[in-house]
């Protein structure tokens, strides 16, 4: 007998587990099922000495470079950035540098005020009970008062600290008279519950064994759990069911070590990323514009190399210090939006010989020096850029390729557009500024960082109008009746900050706004 | 007299004579058969690079040494790229080498976890200059 669910969420990553938890009550069976298995970070590869060598492997961010057992393939060959996600109960949290910034209310008012875009069916104001409910789930660290960020509620926990690099980096910003604060992080500054607080360790990209850095598996999963979701890691799904006519779902398909599954379900819910989505949904959906309107934030990295040894590798390696002096539209600098100016410290001495975040160190008799020339002096900045919806820049799936599950093999294609293009060449100039006031005595540039496309946004766009987006503004998709989707996929526009408080925001949003519409039979308007 | 590896080694990171020890010198030509079979297509992409060497290889000089590489990694840029790849991955995790980084660097030389640092308070009093600016946020409308 076919098994039956009220709601399967499809994706254990940082929306999915967001929406379980705010969905779920007593007496809804809520099925999340996730593609990869559990991380033990309390096992994390760095308790070792060469935990280095797991980034090339186990937790290399490029699914088609590392290749595990949940991941699948993308065809990256037409996109100037590659993919960067992860496979695991807690998604590509698993991965990150829970650096944690919020869109600002202008990014929500792109048309509005700019002309460019559209506006969002929801405001600044709508997501903010959210974002301080996500705060106060994820650990977020901080100070409110930030003058470049509307006032919000103090921060759970205290900022996390300076360090030589960043000390001379707000000199710099200070110098200039730019923006800066400490970023607000989703990483604990001090212990609570069964986490430890953040002992600056440095590598939070391969897990943290305390449990400070949080990811959607630690914030979200056992509160979850506590109001009866039920996981199932290793269930890769594998196609949706329809009604007749297809203008409902019904439920899906899903394959795990016991072989191939199905499960009968009121709602549908996909948080597989914008790439698993696609991937999944193939000709399913055929509204015009999902998968268009691709928004990936380019990114350079400018280094700085200082004189001194900062010991930069010490320290959560993203989540320090940001400048959002340039965020907002101005006119004069011929672009429309911003970008954001997020410090990165130091990498490892392995890390570091290979190229960090820019050309690899020359083999040879150059090599010692260049090494020791490096080593714990460099400090980056990202320069994070804001991307306009262009409808060239897509996700679409292969014709004839396809994975072991059948599925078609998700295509990113993706160029950096004009109006991006010219706010990296400024950005990179504004970076460099920042990084010789703060004494840098070289500065090397990365004018666009191939292995970042961790922010995959757009491509099913939220809209109070049907012909306008692909879902409403609580994610229920236009015209198949019982299916949302509910990560950045449904963003509008791309603000110039990384994306997971906002999808987050979105993800319990939507969720409570489901489990009230089920007791009332209808979601609030 | 030493085997192509090692002196594919020692060529790629010979390190220098006071400070840091040359690679193959320090015997990590195993450890580096290691590393390039754990990268994709490393296995093969040493053997490629191995045999482009001429036979006359060890009786050259560093210099003439680094020319035939530069050579080969004009012909193989990939494959050369992998073999550098593995070549620094077996120097940088070599525990003898990171005593000398943290001789050289003041690198703690110890796994990140769980000892970690200190944890230093964060001062708020530098933020005193950007906290008396106005907001540079644009309302809705
Ligand atoms: C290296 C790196 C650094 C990052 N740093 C930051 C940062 O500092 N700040 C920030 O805000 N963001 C950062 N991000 C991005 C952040 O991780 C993502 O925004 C966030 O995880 C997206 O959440 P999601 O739930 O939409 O997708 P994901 O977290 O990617 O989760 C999607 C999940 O769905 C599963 N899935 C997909 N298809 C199926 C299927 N058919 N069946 C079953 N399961 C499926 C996948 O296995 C995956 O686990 C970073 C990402 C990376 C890779
Ligand atoms: S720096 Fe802090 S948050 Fe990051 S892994 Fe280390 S202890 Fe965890």
């Amino acid at each position: 007998m076919t098994e039956t669910a009220d709601i399967a969420i499809v994706g254990a990553g940082a929306a999915g587990l967001a929406f379980a938890f705010a969905v779920a009550e007593p007496g809804l069976k809520v099925v999340v099922l996730e593609a990869g298995g559990f991380v033990d970070q309390r096992q994390a590869p760095s308790l070792s000495a060469d935990w280095e060598l797991a980034l090339q492997g186990a937790f290399n961010a490029n699914p088609n470079i590392r290749k595990a057992p949940a991941d699948y393939p993308v065809d990256d060959s037409q996109s100037a950035i590659r993919p960067a996600i992860f496979s695991a109960v807690g998604g590509s949290t698993i991965r990150w540098g829970a650096h944690f910034p919020r869109m600002r209310p202008s990014d929500f008012r792109r048309r509005s005020l700019d002309n460019v875009a559209a506006d969002w069916p929801l405001s600044y104001g709508d997501l903010e009970p959210w974002y301080d409910l996500n705060d106060r789930m994820m650990g977020v660290s901080g100070l409110a008062g930030d003058p470049a960020n509307p006032p919000r509620t103090e921060r759970p926990c205290p900022p996390l600290p300076m360090c030589p690099a960043t000390e001379r980096l707000a000199a710099g910003f200070d110098r200039l008279g730019w923006h800066w604060w400490p970023s607000d992080a989703a990483i604990l500054s001090r212990a609570r519950d069964d986490r430890a607080g953040c002992n600056n360790c440095g590598p939070c990209g391969v897990g943290c064994p305390r449990h400070a850095r949080a990811s959607a598996d630690i914030a979200y999963l056992d509160a979850a759990r506590a109001k009866g979701v039920q996981l199932r890691a290793n269930a890769v799904v594998t196609g949706l069911s329809f009604s007749s006519g297809g203008h409902a779902v019904t439920g899906l398909r899903y394959v795990d070590r016991h072989g191939s599954q199905q499960l009968s379900c009121g709602a549908v819910v996909l948080a597989g990323n914008a790439l698993g989505n696609a991937r999944l949904l193939g000709g399913a959906l055929d509204h015009p514009r999902f998968g268009r309107g691709l928004m990936l934030h380019p990114t350079a990295i400018v280094t700085g190399i200082f004189d001194d040894a900062l010991q930069s590798w010490r320290g959560p390696f993203a989540a320090s210090i940001v400048s959002q002096e340039f965020c907002e539209t101005d006119p004069a600098r011929g672009f429309t939006g911003g970008f954001q100016l997020q410090a990165l410290r130091g990498q490892g001495p392995l890390t570091t010989a290979l190229g960090g975040y820019g050309l690899r160190l020359p083999w040879g008799e150059a090599h010692a020096a260049a090494f020791e020339d490096r080593f714990g002096r460099t400090l980056s900045l990202t320069v994070t850029c804001d991307d306009l919806p262009e409808e060239a820049n897509r996700i679409a799936l292969h014709d004839t390729d396809r994975d072991r599950h059948g599925l078609h093999v998700p295509r990113m294609i993706y160029r950096t557009g004009e109006n991006s293009q010219r706010m990296l060449d400024f950005g990179i100039d504004r970076a460099r500024e920042a990084l010789h006031a703060a004494g840098a005595r070289r500065i090397d540039v990365n004018p666009l960082t191939r292995n970042a496309g961790f922010h995959l946004m757009g491509t099913a766009r939220m809209s109070a109008d049907a012909t306008q987006g692909v879902t409403d503004p609580y994610g229920r998709v236009y015209g198949i009746d019982c299916l949302s989707i509910v990560d950045a996929s449904v963003f509008v526009t791309a603000a110039a900050v990384n994306p997971t408080p906002t999808l987050q925001a979105i993800a319990l949003r939507a969720g409570d706004a489901m489990r009230k519409g089920r007791a009332q039979d209808k979601i609030p308007a | 007299m030493s085997n192509p590896l090692t002196l594919l080694l020692d060529t790629l990171l010979p390190g220098d004579a006071a400070r840091w020890p040359a690679a193959g010198a320090q015997g990590l030509a195993p450890r580096m058969q290691d590393q390039a079979r754990d990268l994709p297509g490393g296995n093969a992409a040493l053997r490629a690079v191995l045999d482009h060497l001429p036979d006359d290889f060890a009786a050259r000089d560093q210099m003439a040494r680094e020319a035939v590489l530069r050579g080969i990694e004009t012909a193989l840029p990939h494959a050369f790229d992998t073999v550098v790849t593995a070549a620094y991955n077996a120097y940088y995790t070599d525990p003898a080498i990171r005593d000398v980084v943290a001789a050289r660097t003041g690198f703690a030389n110890h796994p990140p976890q769980p000892q970690g640092f200190e944890l230093p308070p964060f001062d708020a009093a530098r933020l005193a200059q950007v906290r008396a600016r106005p907001p540079l946020w644009r309302p809705e409308r």
